[in-house]
């Protein structure tokens, strides 16, 4: 049989934002049309959706079906994937295992999500639920206090001021102010970061990502079938995930294991140039996370992360969970449209020549990681 | 009523008593019980109870607001290292964030996680709160 | 003439194996609340009633019986599976209709081959509990029954009752009288219907006659129970060490002892509302516990609850050697007394929810 390689050939995005006025289907039906239209590609014979929500929030049941239904594309394989915080690249696994086995030729990735249907009370609780919810969602423990205790640990663990950790919201916002499809692009001081509302000390709301709707799209198509694209496409070369224990359970409370385990066998596989070299986007769900990614990706020692921020050109260019945002099952389609076009017709006014780009996404503190390398076409 | 019944019921013992899954494989113990060891995926296991006895290792005061849990705000979320060496998260009450230190000694004490509206059930189960015994 | 038979009275066959209290926290002031509701400033004074304990908003009858439970357990180092019967003597059940008690046996381990129930008859049901499971016990019906006496005592705001009304639990392991370090040596209840303080099904304070719950109902029931016990056992006030007795403020106990002939040294050390407030089913026996966990082998206590509606149990209890090593074996109500932080009225409104709120 003939190897075939998985191609991105075309991305569309929606600017992350509340969309009171504009439901699921809209969102949808915005990002598809523009992703399809221009690509070259007539038909899709695969359609992979990535909601978190969907059964919670917009209290629909098989919505890969139910959005399928109407917008007119009957006949069509479709399903929806759930992997919690990493459902995007969940779905974009799923469309790249499709395609490599050659199970299908030209598939459509949609990520949509619709936080802002609830208050924000009601989605924090529902959010709680990447958690487990018998070990403990009921036991009233929540994703934010992990991210405190991982905080703290890291502080106590490196010898570190909770001061000496503010620079990666400030370098997000500052990303983001250049990014189009960003929910917050106004940049901030250092001292906003502290002086804004603690949710679990000493995590601050700028620590954070903001609650907004987004929806993104992604084609992908195999060897064959991408001759025919009119867009420039990239090689998706590899999509691996991994799952983690349950935090009680870990050993060191400043490591992210799945991301570590991803991280590793990404360097098997590829050489370590390919973690240090690439452009990246990562799940910086809280600041802490952020540092403590990068050390596992490479990028930095142990403890020594808040060196390297500012120094980081291709990290983050969108400006990251924190500050373009994290429509949750969606974020991470917006991920690799995000660096899709930061390595072809350039994304936030930057572009990226290098070989290699990678994604990464994880749910919760970590529970599960996935990680998604781009490589450019020579 | 919101939550299921049976699904709270059928693991009472592990909410009002602090229960830990001890792998005879692997030899490691979990705190909560376990279908099999969450380590090694291991089905040689047995279910022992705890003295509930720990020390504090971290914590965090949280203002999380989530529907219905308004009332019991701010928490205060701790990682304690029970007695028998299991590390388990859990809810400190009954202390000022300012009392609170690393190694300080808890005991595990039956309260009310939360309740449905006024008119459903009551989730009982163990949280900790600085040492009252000796 | 006829001869009479001395025969044992089946409480002899049984004593306190094991026994525990739990006091929330959280204390508000008196004052505070005699402030807000314009009382004159001395009436806390006069009613000897300096602050109160505040349940927590997580804790509840369940949790605090619980706590004192399992300190009556551990102290009395019983097996759990040999516990025949729990009985929670409350009037703050946190279900009108499912029982406490169960929910407190299961946490615990007992065996759930035995007697259970929740009992209301005010503030005295905890001590009905301890009778009954001294009946069940003398008879050889079970080995060992634990009686739980817990509310979080209700109290209209800017009702006078609001001063002590309070939270509290203490429970009492009764076994054989051979394990006991505490040995029953005899007890009366006197029961009658007196409507001296009530709660209507669905209201959610109580309404009470005021002087009328002081004459007609606690005097007159806890004078009448402990002078039958006199009687039947044939004793006087200079026979006891100690007189433990019901206490909705600190006044009445002493008022009610000095009626009664005992001197104020011996009423002080069973003496715990001023500090903790009216813990209702709690009251009387939370006073014992402090007075076992001073006591001497030989003292003699009285013990004399009282119930509104209305009735009182005397108790007359004989301190055993060993008194003092068991009660070392775990919190004492010192420790609980000790342990204590003050809030505002505001703090204490928001833990008992007195508050209407949009839930549900």
């Amino acid at each position: 049989m003939e190897v075939t390689k998985v191609y991105v050939v075309n991305s569309a995005l929606v600017k992350i934002d509340r969309h009171f006025s504009k439901g699921y289907k809209e969102l949808a039906n915005e990002v598809i049309s523009e992703v399809i239209s221009k690509s070259g590609i007539e038909s899709v014979d695969l359609v992979v959706v990535s909601n978190m929500f969907s059964d919670c929030i917009l209290d629909q049941l098989d919505i890969s079906t139910i959005l399928m239904q109407n917008l007119g594309m009957t006949k069509v394989r479709a399903l929806r994937v759930e992997t919690g915080e990493s459902s995007g690249l969940a779905a974009l696994e799923t469309a790249w295992m499709a395609i490599e086995s050659g199970a299908a030729e030209n598939v459509l990735v949609i990520g949509v999500e619709k936080v802002t249907e609830y208050p924000t009370y009601k989605i924090n609780k529902m959010y709680g639920k990447v958690l487990d919810y018998e070990v403990e969602f009921i036991r009233n423990i929540t994703p934010p206090d992990y991210a405190a205790l991982v905080m703290k640990a890291y502080l106590k663990k490196f010898g570190l001021k909770r001061e000496d950790l503010i620079s990666w919201p400030v370098k997000m916002h500052d990303n983001a102010s250049r990014n189009a499809y960003a929910q917050l692009s106004f940049r901030i001081s250092p001292e906003k970061v502290f002086t804004s509302m603690v949710i679990s000390d000493p995590i601050h709301l700028l620590d954070t990502f903001p609650l907004g709707d987004g929806a993104a799209a992604l084609l992908l198509t195999s060897s064959k079938a991408v001759r025919n694209t009119a867009t420039e496409p990239v090689i998706v070369a590899h999509v691996d995930s991994a799952v983690s224990t349950q935090f009680h359970l870990r050993e060191d409370l400043t490591r992210l294991p799945a991301t570590a385990a991803l991280a590793s066998r990404l360097k098997e596989k590829f050489g370590n140039k390919v973690l240090t070299e690439a452009a990246i986007e990562l799940h910086d769900s809280y600041s802490i996370y952020a540092y403590i990614i990068l050390e596992e990706l490479g990028l930095a020692e142990r403890g020594k992360a808040r060196e390297i921020v500012d120094k980081l050109e291709f990290v983050n260019v969108s400006g990251g969970l924190k500050a373009r945002g994290h429509p949750f099952g969606a974020t991470g389609v917006y991920q690799i449209a995000e660096l899709y076009k930061l390595m072809t017709e350039g994304f936030a006014g930057k572009k990226f020549d290098g070989e290699y780009a990678i994604a990464h996404s994880m749910s919760g503190p970590d529970y599960n990681a996935r990680v998604a390398l781009l490589q450019k076409l020579v | 009523m919101k939550y299921s019944i049976p699904k709270f019921w059928r693991r009472k013992e592990g909410y009002y008593q602090v229960v830990l899954t001890k792998c005879k494989e692997c030899g490691k113990v979990a705190f909560f019980a376990y279908v099999r060891c969450p380590y090694c995926g291991s089905s040689n296991i047995e279910l022992v109870k705890s003295s509930g006895r720990g020390v504090i290792e971290e914590y965090t005061v949280s203002y999380n607001r989530v529907e219905g849990g308004e009332e019991y705000l701010p928490k205060i979320i701790a990682v304690v290292k029970l007695s028998e060496g299991v590390r388990v998260v859990g809810e400190l009450v009954d202390a000022d964030p300012a009392e609170v230190k690393e190694g300080m000694a808890v005991e595990a004490v039956l309260r009310r996680f939360s309740s449905d509206d006024p008119h459903g059930l009551i989730y009982y189960g163990i949280k900790f709160v600085p040492a009252i015994r000796r | 003439m006829f001869r009479v038979l001395c025969v044992p009275r089946p409480e002899s066959l049984t004593g306190i194996v094991g026994w525990g209290a739990y006091i929330p926290r959280q204390r508000v002031k008196a004052d505070e609340i005699a402030s807000l509701w314009g009382f004159e400033k001395t009436l806390p004074k006069a009613l000897w009633i300096e602050e109160k304990a505040v349940a927590s908003v997580d804790e509840d009858t369940v949790t605090m019986g619980w706590y004192a439970a399992k300190v009556a357990i551990e102290r009395g180092n019983v097996d759990p599976e040999l516990v025949g019967a729990v009985f929670v003597g409350t009037e703050s059940k946190p279900y009108a209709v499912k029982p406490s008690a169960t929910i407190i046996a299961d946490a615990l381990g007992i065996s759930k081959k035995k007697l259970s129930t929740d009992m209301e008859f005010a503030c005295r049901a905890g001590g009905e509990g301890i009778r009954l499971a001294i009946a069940l016990v003398a008879s050889g019906t079970i080995k060992y029954g634990l009686a739980i006496g817990s509310d979080t005592a209700q109290a209209s705001p800017g009702d006078v009752l609001e001063l002590t009304a309070s939270s509290g639990a203490a429970a009492y392991l009764v076994g054989p009288a051979s394990e006991s370090v505490a040995q029953f040596e005899g007890v009366v209840t006197y029961v009658t219907d007196t409507p001296d303080f009530w709660r209507r099904e669905g209201s959610k304070y109580p309404s009470h006659g005021e002087i009328f719950t002081g004459e007609p109902a606690y005097f007159h029931h806890i004078m009448t129970a402990v002078k039958m016990l006199f009687d039947e056992l044939s004793l006087k006030p200079s026979d006891f060490d100690y007189a433990v007795f019901h206490q909705p403020n600190g006044k009445f106990p002493l008022q009610v002892g000095k009626k009664l002939g005992f001197p104020k040294e011996k009423i002080l050390p069973g003496i715990v509302t001023p500090w903790i407030g009216n813990t209702y089913n709690g009251s009387a026996l939370i006073g014992l516990a402090r007075v076992l966990e001073q006591a001497k082998p030989g003292d003699r206590i009285l013990v004399a609850t009282f119930g509104s509606g209305a009735g009182s149990d005397a108790f007359s209890i004989i301190v055993k050697d060993g008194i003092e090593e068991r009660a070392g074996r775990g919190p004492k109500v010192e420790d609980l007394l000790k342990r204590k932080k003050y809030v505002s009225y505001a703090q204490y409104a928001k833990s008992r929810r007195l508050y209407i709120r949009n839930i549900g």
